[in-house]
C-alpha cells in the first residue's frame, strides 16, 4: 500500500468516526472496505476507544510554569536527592492551603498528597438530617503515623517486572498497597511482612496478571515493628524487596 | 491539608552498576508537557499535578542507574513512574472520607465506579503528540467538525483527519500494551 493509499484510508476512517464522510467518500470507503477487511477493524477499535475519551469530558493542555521546570532542574542540585540510595525518610510538609503561599518542599522529594483539597462536603447527622461538614484531611505525619500513607520503594524485580507500593500504619496492623506491572499470568504471590527479628507475617497472596495489579493486603503486624516488604514466587524466591523506613519510638 | 509521606532508603540493584545517561532537563523539556497533561486531566487540580510531575522527576533521577533503554523509552519509562504516582493520590484521596447525603450516595459510586479505567485513556491521549491530541480534542471533545477546526487552525482537514487517525492508532497501541514511544 502506497503512502498516498494509507493516508486516503487514514483520512476516511477518521472522517466515518466523526460521521463527516460525503456520499462520495462514502462510496469510497466502501470499497475500500470490501479490499480490506481490517478497516472494519479499526472503526470499531477506535470507536471504542472514542467512547471513552468522550468520557473524559474536557481536556487541560496547559504548558508547564518555568517554576515547574525549575523544581525539577533543581533535583539534580539537591544533594538528598542526586545521591542514589540516600536516606529519604524524613518528611517536611506542604501547605496546600489554597491561599497562592503554598511552600514548596525546601528539598525536593518531600513529596506531599494533598489529596483532600476537595471543597466542603455533606455529611448524615444523627437523626437522619444533613449538615455540612470540613471535609476531614487526610492522617498525616512522620514513618508510623496511623492512617498516613507512606510511599515505598520496591528493588530487585527481575526484567519486565515493576512493583510499586504504599503502606499504611494501623492500629490492627500494616496495610501494603500494591501496583505490579509484568508478572506472568496465573503464577502465584505471596506479600510478605517482615518485623525487626525476622519473622514472617504473611500479608496475603495474589495472581500474576496481564493487566496492572492494583491490591491492598493487611498484615498482623505493627507499623512500628515492620521493617520490610517482599513480595515473593511460590517457590519463595524473592521477586520485589522494600525497606521501610524505621519508625521513631 | 496536607498528607506527608515517607519514602524509603532506596536499595539499588546490580542492574544499576552502570549509570545511565539521563538529563533531567532534556527530559523535562522532551517530555514535561505531556507528563503533566496527563496528571493534570487525570487528578483535575493543577498544583497537585505539578507536584506529581515534580515526584516522577525525582523518583526518576534516584533510579536513574535502573533505567535500560533496551527495554523501553525514557518517555515510556517517566509515564509508568508518573502512572504509579497518580495511583498513590488515588489512594490517598480514596482514604480521605468523602461525605455524601444518602440519597446521592449511589450517584458517588456509579461515577467512581472505575477510576483506573479513566487513567488508561488519560493516560493514552496525553501520550500522543501534541498536534494529534489537540485534533482529537478538537473534534471529538470540543465538538467542532474538522472543517470548523480547520478553519480555526488553518490545518488542511485532510492532515486533521490523519493526524486523528494516527493519534487512535498510538492510544490502540498504548491500550494495548504495545508502546512504539
Amino acid at each position: 500500500m502506497t503512502d498516498d493509499v494509507t493516508d486516503r484510508r487514514a483520512e476516511l476512517i477518521a472522517a466515518a468516526l466523526a460521521s463527516e464522510l460525503t456520499p462520495d467518500e462514502v462510496a469510497e470507503l466502501d470499497a475500500l472496505r470490501a479490499e480490506d477487511p481490517t478497516i472494519d477493524a479499526d472503526l470499531a477499535d477506535f470507536g471504542v476507544i472514542l467512547g471513552s475519551v468522550r468520557s473524559v469530558e474536557m481536556w487541560d493542555e496547559d504548558a508547564p510554569t518555568s517554576e515547574l521546570a525549575a523544581r525539577v532542574a533543581g533535583i539534580a542540585d539537591d544533594t538528598s536527592a542526586s545521591e542514589q540510595g540516600a536516606d529519604a525518610s524524613v518528611v517536611a510538609p506542604v501547605d496546600r492551603a489554597g491561599d497562592g503561599s503554598r511552600r514548596r518542599p525546601t528539598r525536593v522529594g518531600r513529596f506531599a498528597f494533598a489529596a483532600a483539597a476537595a471543597a466542603a462536603c455533606v455529611a448524615i447527622g444523627v437523626g437522619g438530617g444533613v449538615m455540612l461538614a470540613t471535609p476531614a484531611a487526610p492522617p498525616s505525619g512522620p514513618a508510623g503515623a496511623l492512617g498516613a500513607v507512606e510511599s515505598v520503594s520496591f528493588d530487585g524485580e527481575p526484567a519486565g517486572v515493576e512493583v510499586d507500593g504504599d503502606v499504611i500504619a494501623h492500629t490492627w496492623g500494616t496495610e501494603t498497597v500494591l501496583t505490579i506491572d509484568g508478572l506472568p499470568v496465573g503464577d502465584v504471590y505471596d506479600v510478605i511482612v517482615l518485623d525487626g527479628s525476622g519473622r514472617e507475617w504473611s500479608a496475603g497472596t495474589f495472581l500474576g496478571s496481564e493487566v496492572t495489579i492494583d491490591c491492598t493486603m493487611n498484615a498482623s503486624v505493627l507499623r512500628p515493628d515492620a521493617v520490610q516488604v517482599q513480595v515473593r514466587a511460590a517457590d519463595g524466591t524473592k521477586v520485589a524487596t522494600a525497606a521501610l523506613p524505621s519508625v521513631a519510638g | 491539608m496536607t498528607v506527608m509521606t515517607t519514602r524509603p532508603t532506596p536499595e539499588w540493584s546490580a542492574m544499576g552498576a552502570v549509570e545511565s545517561e539521563f538529563d533531567l532537563s532534556v527530559a523535562f523539556a522532551e517530555h514535561g508537557p505531556s507528563l503533566l497533561g496527563f496528571a493534570v486531566n487525570a487528578l483535575r487540580d493543577r498544583p497537585l499535578a505539578e507536584d506529581c510531575v515534580q515526584e516522577t522527576f525525582l523518583r526518576a533521577w534516584r533510579s536513574r542507574s535502573g533505567f535500560d533503554a533496551d527495554r523501553g523509552s525514557a518517555r515510556t519509562w517517566l509515564f509508568t513512574i508518573e502512572r504509579n504516582v497518580i495511583l498513590d493520590v488515588y489512594r490517598a484521596r480514596r482514604r480521605t472520607p468523602t461525605l455524601v447525603p444518602a440519597e446521592h450516595a449511589g450517584e458517588l459510586a456509579a461515577e467512581e465506579s472505575d477510576p483506573l479505567e479513566r487513567l488508561r485513556i488519560v493516560e493514552a491521549l496525553a501520550r500522543v503528540s501534541p498536534e494529534q491530541r489537540e485534533a482529537v480534542v478538537a473534534v471529538h471533545l470540543t465538538g467542532l467538525t474538522y472543517q470548523e477546526f480547520s478553519d480555526a487552525s488553518g490545518v488542511p482537514v485532510a492532515t486533521l483527519r490523519t493526524r486523528v487517525f494516527y493519534a487512535l492508532r498510538a492510544m490502540r497501541g498504548h491500550l494495548e500494551g504495545v508502546d512504539n514511544d
